[in-house]
């Protein structure tokens, strides 16, 4: 092969600047694009939550995601349990039966089942002194529960006291909690056992 | 550049677009999210892992767990089942709120049914479903309650009880959420296994523990010494082939034992608002402290707290 005598092929002339020319843009590709636009706003308004920090995939809305929250109902219990464990339990045992030297017993106790305008006052404010549990004298002090816990929550853990561990006395509602503390008020000292005594 | 001003802008709103979506958005969705209380309870949800937990997540992150492993459970939908708890003193009304609900059942069938308690009535239902079927055994003095179940498929493998969601990570950084499942999702391990000791053996060597795992062996995470006068009490017990010679232990370094902490710490099972769910779940995972970490690899149990039975209704 000789290369030095080989030319090389011609190039095709070169056109100063390529340009699509005057041609418009298709009409199939505008309605496309509004098709995909229109679609992208229907996912965007079914799916979005709104761009709410709660809402995620599975829900599409707030007002959905409530429609699957626990229901209320038989659960109160449950909710009251979970109270108990959390707060209650440390001192009075998750059995209901206290522990000596810290807390009196629930399990029968004449307190629990006794009026519940006077089980409702004890954790609000506290209760110190002596005290007859099943007969039994204590002589301690139970700390003010009422500021951290919210009307719900104490009705629940009431309740679950009253109807645990063979326990059978009335629900108490969160209504009835609600009257007790707006009768006590902001009362920072503990109840004695005359004080409780007195109220029916 | 006749065209000077028009690039610009062009540059300026193409870069403050994304920044407004990317950054700006999401900061203002979930850039606050905080602690909040679980659903149905006074205990409170996420908690900060624990100190060598926190150290373990930068061993994860050092070692490229997050390649192969991820931390996010998805869900694809939720349904609601009925459950009935308790038949209550009404027997036979509650025996035709059952037959009405479930009309293929015959009468001594459903008497048979009624025996084993709680279970579901109806499954997969809407709410409002959900809701009309509880009252109609309601009505007839029994007790029943709805359920929310979470369903998809990550969670019929058994990676979860429902999806993640931006509040399980927020004392993360950075968050290792992963975006490969070329090893099962970790989002709940410590839910699957609380054992220390297992995990120990499992970085060590993988296929002691899981038949025919993918997973590299992470020894150097592992240092072999010589017995001075006593073996030490975190010694790895291995089957012959792969234990040290006579006079010799293998011990997790420090980094094995944080990594492990933090594997211990992944649990992300608590209803929150957000991704409701019936199934109470046990008390939230707790690392071993040092103490209990140290002696992790030879006393297995050690984190039996994780374990605790769940309140969950019985499936047929």
């Amino acid at each position: 092969m000789n290369f030095s005598s080989s030319q090389p092929p011609p190039m095709p002339p070169e056109t100063a600047e390529l340009g699509a020319g005057n041609m418009p843009v298709p009409v199939w590709l505008m309605v496309l694009l509004f098709v995909l636009l229109y679609a992208g706003m229907v996912f965007f308004d079914r799916y979005s939550g709104w761009f709410d920090a709660e809402v995620y995939m599975p829900y599409a809305s707030l007002a959905d995601l409530q429609a699957f929250q626990p229901r209320g109902g038989g659960s109160s219990l449950e909710r009251g349990r979970a109270v108990y464990e959390n707060i209650c339990a440390l001192c009075h045992n998750s059995d209901g039966k206290g522990k000596p030297g810290q807390a009196p017993l629930f399990v029968g106790s004449e307190w629990v089942m006794g009026s519940p305008n006077r089980m409702i006052r004890i954790p609000l404010s506290g209760l110190s002194g002596s005290v007859q549990v099943n007969g039994t004298e204590w002589n301690l002090s139970m700390p003010a529960m009422g500021a951290s816990l919210s009307d719900d929550d104490l009705a629940a853990v009431l309740t679950y006291i009253r109807q645990s561990w063979g326990n059978k006395a009335t629900a108490i509602t969160p209504e009835q909690v609600k009257a007790v503390r707006a009768q006590v008020g902001a009362r920072s000292q503990p109840w004695t056992t005359e004080q409780l005594k007195a109220i029916p | 550049m006749n065209y000077g001003p028009l690039l610009f802008l062009a540059a300026f709103f193409a870069l403050a677009g994304s920044w407004f979506g990317f950054v700006l958005t999401p900061q203002a969705q979930v850039g606050r999210l905080q602690t909040t209380n679980m659903l149905g309870g006074a205990t409170l949800y996420p908690q900060a892992r624990p100190g060598l937990a926190r150290q373990g997540l930068e061993v994860y992150r050092a070692n490229g767990c997050a390649d192969c492993h991820s931390q996010q459970v998805r869900q694809s939908g939720t349904v609601c089942n009925a459950v009935l708890s308790e038949t209550g003193t009404n027997l036979p009304a509650v025996l035709a709120a059952l037959l009405k609900l479930k009309p293929a059942l015959s009468e001594p069938d459903a008497r048979q049914w009624l025996s084993t308690l709680p279970r579901p009535v109806l499954e997969g239902l809407k709410p409002a479903e959900a809701d009309a079927a509880v009252k109609v055994l309601n009505g007839a003095g029994a007790k029943a309650a709805v359920w929310i179940v979470p369903v998809g498929p990550d969670l019929a493998r058994g990676w979860g009880k429902r999806r993640n969601v931006a509040r399980d990570f927020i004392f993360d950084y950075p968050v290792a959420l992963g975006s490969q499942r070329i090893g099962p999702d970790l989002a709940n391990l410590s839910a699957r296994q609380p054992d220390a000791g297992w995990h120990l053996r499992h970085l060590y060597a993988p296929r002691l523990e899981v038949k025919d795992s993918a997973m590299p062996p992470y020894r150097f995470l592992f240092e072999r010494r010589k017995v001075e006068r006593s073996p030490s009490p975190d010694a790895m017990v291995l089957p012959p082939g792969l234990a040290p010679p006579p006079g010799h232990e293998i011990v997790p370094k420090p980094e094995a034992l944080a990594l492990v902490a933090y594997l211990l710490s992944l649990r992300a099972e608590a209803p929150l608002f957000e991704a409701p769910l019936s199934v109470a779940p046990g008390p939230p995972a707790v690392a071993p402290g040092p103490t209990a970490g140290a002696t992790a690899g030879a006393a297995a149990g050690t984190t039996s707290t994780n374990t605790a039975p769940t309140n969950a209704p019985a499936t047929p």
